[in-house]
Protein backbone atom coordinates (compact mmCIF):
# COMPACT_ATOMS: atom_id res chain seq x y z
CA UNK A 1 0.00 0.00 0.00
CA UNK A 2 1.33 3.44 -0.83
CA UNK A 3 1.91 6.08 1.82
CA UNK A 4 -0.99 8.41 2.59
CA UNK A 5 -0.73 11.70 0.69
CA UNK A 6 -2.13 13.48 3.74
CA UNK A 7 1.02 12.68 5.74
CA UNK A 8 3.40 14.00 3.12
CA UNK A 9 6.82 12.46 2.37
CA UNK A 10 9.05 11.26 5.22
CA UNK A 11 12.38 13.02 5.25
CA UNK A 12 14.93 12.21 7.92
CA UNK A 13 14.78 15.30 10.19
CA UNK A 14 18.50 15.18 11.10
CA UNK A 15 19.50 14.96 7.45
CA UNK A 16 17.13 17.75 6.44
CA UNK A 17 18.49 19.97 9.22
CA UNK A 18 22.07 19.47 7.99
CA UNK A 19 21.08 20.14 4.38
CA UNK A 20 19.20 23.31 5.32
CA UNK A 21 22.20 24.51 7.33
CA UNK A 22 24.49 23.91 4.34
CA UNK A 23 22.07 25.68 2.01
CA UNK A 24 22.00 28.68 4.36
CA UNK A 25 25.79 28.87 4.62
CA UNK A 26 26.43 27.90 0.98
CA UNK A 27 29.00 25.25 1.91
CA UNK A 28 29.22 21.84 0.22
CA UNK A 29 30.38 18.71 1.99
CA UNK A 30 29.49 15.05 1.92
CA UNK A 31 26.94 13.99 4.55
CA UNK A 32 26.88 10.39 5.72
CA UNK A 33 23.47 8.93 6.40
CA UNK A 34 21.92 5.61 7.28
CA UNK A 35 18.43 6.91 6.41
CA UNK A 36 17.81 4.89 3.25
CA UNK A 37 14.06 5.28 3.70
CA UNK A 38 14.28 9.06 3.63
CA UNK A 39 12.67 10.72 0.61
CA UNK A 40 14.85 12.97 -1.55
CA UNK A 41 13.60 16.53 -1.09
CA UNK A 42 14.22 19.46 -3.47
CA UNK A 43 16.55 21.05 -0.89
CA UNK A 44 18.98 18.14 -1.37
CA UNK A 45 19.51 18.76 -5.09
CA UNK A 46 23.15 19.54 -5.83
CA UNK A 47 24.47 17.97 -2.63
CA UNK A 48 26.41 14.73 -2.31
CA UNK A 49 25.02 12.32 0.27
CA UNK A 50 26.86 9.15 1.28
CA UNK A 51 24.10 6.60 1.73
CA UNK A 52 24.85 3.47 3.75
CA UNK A 53 24.29 0.23 1.88
CA UNK A 54 24.83 -2.09 4.83
CA UNK A 55 28.59 -2.20 4.39
CA UNK A 56 29.81 1.20 3.29
CA UNK A 57 28.60 4.70 2.52
CA UNK A 58 28.05 5.12 -1.22
CA UNK A 59 28.47 8.77 -2.31
CA UNK A 60 25.47 9.84 -4.37
CA UNK A 61 25.16 13.20 -6.13
CA UNK A 62 21.53 14.30 -5.88
CA UNK A 63 19.95 15.48 -9.12
CA UNK A 64 16.53 16.97 -9.79
CA UNK A 65 15.24 13.74 -11.32
CA UNK A 66 15.78 11.92 -7.99
CA UNK A 67 13.31 14.09 -6.03
CA UNK A 68 10.49 12.06 -4.41
CA UNK A 69 12.48 8.83 -4.65
CA UNK A 70 14.01 7.19 -1.57
CA UNK A 71 17.75 7.57 -0.91
CA UNK A 72 18.13 3.80 -0.67
CA UNK A 73 17.13 3.38 -4.31
CA UNK A 74 20.46 4.91 -5.35
CA UNK A 75 22.77 2.89 -3.08
CA UNK A 76 22.45 -0.76 -4.12
CA UNK A 77 23.09 -3.32 -1.40
CA UNK A 78 24.39 -5.87 -3.88
CA UNK A 79 26.71 -5.32 -6.82
CA UNK A 80 27.17 -7.71 -9.69
CA UNK A 81 30.88 -8.42 -9.98
CA UNK A 82 31.45 -10.01 -13.35
CA UNK A 83 34.67 -10.43 -15.26
CA UNK A 84 33.32 -9.03 -18.50
CA UNK A 85 34.01 -5.60 -19.87
CA UNK A 86 30.92 -4.22 -21.58
CA UNK A 87 30.90 -1.60 -24.30
CA UNK A 88 29.41 0.83 -21.84
CA UNK A 89 31.04 4.12 -20.91
CA UNK A 90 31.50 5.58 -17.44
CA UNK A 91 30.94 9.33 -17.25
CA UNK A 92 33.81 10.57 -15.16
CA UNK A 93 32.52 14.12 -14.75
CA UNK A 94 28.73 13.75 -14.91
CA UNK A 95 26.71 16.76 -13.79
CA UNK B 1 64.85 14.15 -9.33
CA UNK B 2 61.79 11.91 -9.50
CA UNK B 3 61.85 8.89 -11.85
CA UNK B 4 59.55 9.33 -14.86
CA UNK B 5 56.11 7.68 -14.68
CA UNK B 6 55.81 4.44 -16.72
CA UNK B 7 53.40 4.73 -19.62
CA UNK B 8 50.16 2.73 -19.67
CA UNK B 9 51.68 0.38 -22.26
CA UNK B 10 54.74 -0.13 -20.07
CA UNK B 11 52.56 -0.84 -17.05
CA UNK B 12 50.65 -3.45 -19.03
CA UNK B 13 53.89 -5.25 -19.86
CA UNK B 14 55.56 -7.38 -17.26
CA UNK B 15 59.23 -7.16 -16.30
CA UNK B 16 60.05 -9.63 -19.10
CA UNK B 17 58.32 -7.45 -21.70
CA UNK B 18 55.38 -9.78 -22.30
CA UNK B 19 51.89 -8.32 -22.41
CA UNK B 20 49.87 -9.05 -19.26
CA UNK B 21 47.53 -11.94 -20.15
CA UNK B 22 44.85 -10.60 -17.79
CA UNK B 23 44.49 -7.51 -19.99
CA UNK B 24 41.15 -7.72 -21.86
CA UNK B 25 41.37 -8.33 -25.59
CA UNK B 26 37.62 -8.28 -26.23
CA UNK B 27 34.72 -6.13 -25.15
CA UNK B 28 31.24 -7.58 -24.76
CA UNK B 29 28.38 -6.17 -26.81
CA UNK B 30 25.83 -8.90 -26.12
CA UNK B 31 25.06 -12.29 -24.67
CA UNK B 32 23.31 -15.17 -26.42
CA UNK B 33 20.16 -15.88 -24.46
CA UNK B 34 18.49 -18.69 -26.40
CA UNK B 35 17.94 -20.13 -29.88
CA UNK B 36 15.15 -18.51 -31.88
CA UNK B 37 13.15 -20.68 -34.24
CA UNK B 38 14.47 -23.78 -36.00
CA UNK B 39 16.80 -22.20 -38.57
CA UNK B 40 19.76 -21.53 -36.29
CA UNK B 41 19.01 -17.96 -35.29
CA UNK B 42 20.10 -16.92 -31.80
CA UNK B 43 18.49 -14.28 -29.60
CA UNK B 44 21.06 -11.84 -28.20
CA UNK B 45 20.66 -9.62 -25.15
CA UNK B 46 22.23 -6.23 -25.92
CA UNK B 47 25.02 -5.19 -23.53
CA UNK B 48 26.32 -2.17 -25.45
CA UNK B 49 25.50 1.53 -25.33
CA UNK B 50 25.58 1.42 -29.15
CA UNK B 51 22.94 -1.16 -30.22
CA UNK B 52 22.96 0.22 -33.78
CA UNK B 53 26.34 -1.48 -34.33
CA UNK B 54 24.50 -4.82 -34.74
CA UNK B 55 23.04 -3.57 -38.05
CA UNK B 56 26.48 -3.34 -39.68
CA UNK B 57 28.42 -5.99 -37.81
CA UNK B 58 30.07 -8.71 -39.97
CA UNK B 59 32.21 -10.73 -37.56
CA UNK B 60 31.75 -11.34 -33.84
CA UNK B 61 33.81 -13.32 -31.35
CA UNK B 62 31.82 -15.80 -29.30
CA UNK B 63 33.13 -17.20 -26.05
CA UNK B 64 34.30 -16.18 -22.61
CA UNK B 65 35.98 -12.90 -21.72
CA UNK B 66 39.53 -14.13 -22.42
CA UNK B 67 38.99 -16.82 -25.09
CA UNK B 68 36.68 -16.25 -28.04
CA UNK B 69 36.34 -17.57 -31.57
CA UNK B 70 35.37 -15.53 -34.64
CA UNK B 71 31.99 -16.19 -36.25
CA UNK B 72 30.70 -14.65 -39.47
CA UNK B 73 27.28 -12.99 -39.26
CA UNK B 74 25.08 -13.69 -42.28
CA UNK B 75 21.99 -11.78 -41.11
CA UNK B 76 20.75 -9.73 -38.18
CA UNK B 77 17.36 -8.33 -37.30
CA UNK B 78 15.62 -6.85 -34.28
CA UNK B 79 12.91 -8.66 -32.36
CA UNK B 80 11.45 -6.65 -29.46
CA UNK B 81 14.49 -5.51 -27.46
CA UNK B 82 16.74 -8.39 -28.57
CA UNK B 83 18.81 -8.90 -31.71
CA UNK B 84 18.39 -12.09 -33.73
CA UNK B 85 21.70 -13.13 -35.31
CA UNK B 86 22.19 -15.73 -38.02
CA UNK B 87 25.73 -17.10 -37.90
CA UNK B 88 27.59 -18.94 -40.63
CA UNK B 89 27.87 -22.62 -39.70
CA UNK B 90 24.94 -22.52 -37.32
CA UNK B 91 22.01 -23.65 -39.40
CA UNK B 92 19.71 -25.54 -37.05
CA UNK B 93 18.32 -25.21 -33.57
CA UNK B 94 20.63 -27.89 -32.13
CA UNK B 95 23.71 -25.91 -33.22
CA UNK B 96 22.19 -22.71 -31.89
CA UNK B 97 21.46 -24.41 -28.58
CA UNK B 98 25.22 -25.01 -28.08
CA UNK B 99 25.88 -21.26 -28.23
CA UNK B 100 23.49 -20.45 -25.37
CA UNK B 101 25.08 -18.23 -22.70
CA UNK B 102 28.15 -17.21 -24.75
CA UNK B 103 29.24 -13.59 -24.85
CA UNK B 104 29.07 -11.76 -28.18
CA UNK B 105 32.31 -9.78 -28.29
CA UNK B 106 34.37 -7.56 -30.52
CA UNK B 107 38.11 -6.79 -30.35
CA UNK B 108 38.76 -4.00 -27.89
CA UNK B 109 40.27 -1.82 -30.66
CA UNK B 110 36.90 -1.78 -32.43
CA UNK B 111 35.06 -0.23 -29.46
CA UNK B 112 33.10 2.90 -30.35
CA UNK B 113 34.59 6.28 -29.51
CA UNK B 114 33.07 7.88 -26.43
CA UNK B 115 32.20 11.52 -25.79
CA UNK B 116 34.59 13.71 -23.80
CA UNK B 117 34.87 12.80 -20.10
CA UNK B 118 33.46 9.33 -20.72
CA UNK B 119 35.68 6.26 -20.50
CA UNK B 120 35.42 2.51 -20.74
CA UNK B 121 35.87 0.62 -17.46
CA UNK B 122 39.03 -1.12 -18.68
CA UNK B 123 40.58 2.32 -19.28
CA UNK B 124 39.82 3.50 -15.74
CA UNK B 125 40.57 0.40 -13.70
CA UNK B 126 44.21 0.50 -12.63
CA UNK B 127 44.62 4.28 -12.91
CA UNK B 128 46.58 5.96 -10.12
CA UNK B 129 44.46 8.44 -8.19
CA UNK B 130 46.10 11.58 -6.83
CA UNK B 131 44.55 14.63 -5.22
CA UNK B 132 45.05 18.11 -6.65
CA UNK B 133 47.39 18.73 -3.69
CA UNK B 134 49.54 15.79 -4.85
CA UNK B 135 48.59 13.15 -2.27
CA UNK B 136 48.49 9.61 -3.67
CA UNK B 137 45.23 7.87 -2.80
CA UNK B 138 45.87 4.54 -4.53
CA UNK B 139 44.50 2.79 -7.61
CA UNK B 140 41.02 2.31 -9.00
CA UNK B 141 40.16 -1.32 -8.41
CA UNK B 142 36.48 -1.39 -9.31
CA UNK B 143 33.58 0.68 -10.60
CA UNK B 144 30.24 0.50 -8.82
CA UNK B 145 27.21 1.25 -10.97
CA UNK B 146 24.48 2.84 -8.86
CA UNK B 147 21.20 4.20 -10.15
CA UNK B 148 22.75 7.67 -9.88
CA UNK B 149 26.45 8.44 -10.57
CA UNK B 150 29.13 5.77 -10.98
CA UNK B 151 31.39 5.26 -7.98
CA UNK B 152 35.11 4.47 -8.27
CA UNK B 153 36.59 2.19 -5.60
CA UNK B 154 40.13 3.32 -4.83
CA UNK B 155 42.43 1.14 -2.74
CA UNK B 156 45.59 2.64 -1.37
CA UNK B 157 47.43 3.87 1.72
CA UNK B 158 44.24 5.28 3.25
CA UNK B 159 42.40 2.00 2.74
CA UNK B 160 39.31 1.88 0.56
CA UNK B 161 37.88 5.18 -0.66
CA UNK B 162 34.69 5.55 -2.69
CA UNK B 163 34.82 8.45 -5.15
CA UNK B 164 31.67 9.61 -6.92
CA UNK B 165 32.17 10.20 -10.65
CA UNK B 166 31.01 13.82 -10.57
CA UNK B 167 32.54 17.03 -11.80
CA UNK B 168 33.07 18.37 -8.27
CA UNK B 169 35.36 15.45 -7.44
CA UNK B 170 36.99 14.28 -10.69
CA UNK B 171 39.34 17.05 -11.78
CA UNK B 172 40.86 15.33 -14.83
CA UNK B 173 41.66 11.92 -16.27
CA UNK B 174 45.01 11.50 -18.00
CA UNK B 175 45.02 8.10 -19.68
CA UNK B 176 48.49 8.58 -21.17
CA UNK B 177 49.99 9.19 -17.74
CA UNK B 178 47.73 6.56 -16.18
CA UNK B 179 46.50 9.07 -13.64
CA UNK B 180 43.25 10.54 -12.35
CA UNK B 181 43.36 13.82 -10.43
CA UNK B 182 40.63 14.33 -7.88
CA UNK B 183 39.47 17.03 -5.52
CA UNK B 184 38.43 15.48 -2.21
CA UNK B 185 35.26 17.06 -0.86
CA UNK B 186 35.01 17.51 2.88
CA UNK B 187 33.49 14.40 4.45
CA UNK B 188 34.36 12.09 1.53
CA UNK B 189 37.25 10.32 3.27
Amino acid sequence: MTRSVKKGPWIDPKLLKKIQAMNASGEKRVIKTWARASTVSPEMVGHTIAVHNGRQHVPIYIQESMVNHKLGEFAPTRFFRGHIFREKGSKARKR
Amino acid sequence: MQPSQPSVEERRRGSDGTVDSSEPRFIAIGRIIRPHGVRGEVSVEVLTDFPERFDTLEVVHLGEAMHAEPWQITASRWHKDHVLLTLQGCEDRTSAQRLRGLLVQIPIEEAMGLPEDEYYPHQLIGLDVVTVEGEELGRISEILYTNANDVYVVIGPRGQILLPAIAEVIECVDLDAGQMRVRLMEGLV
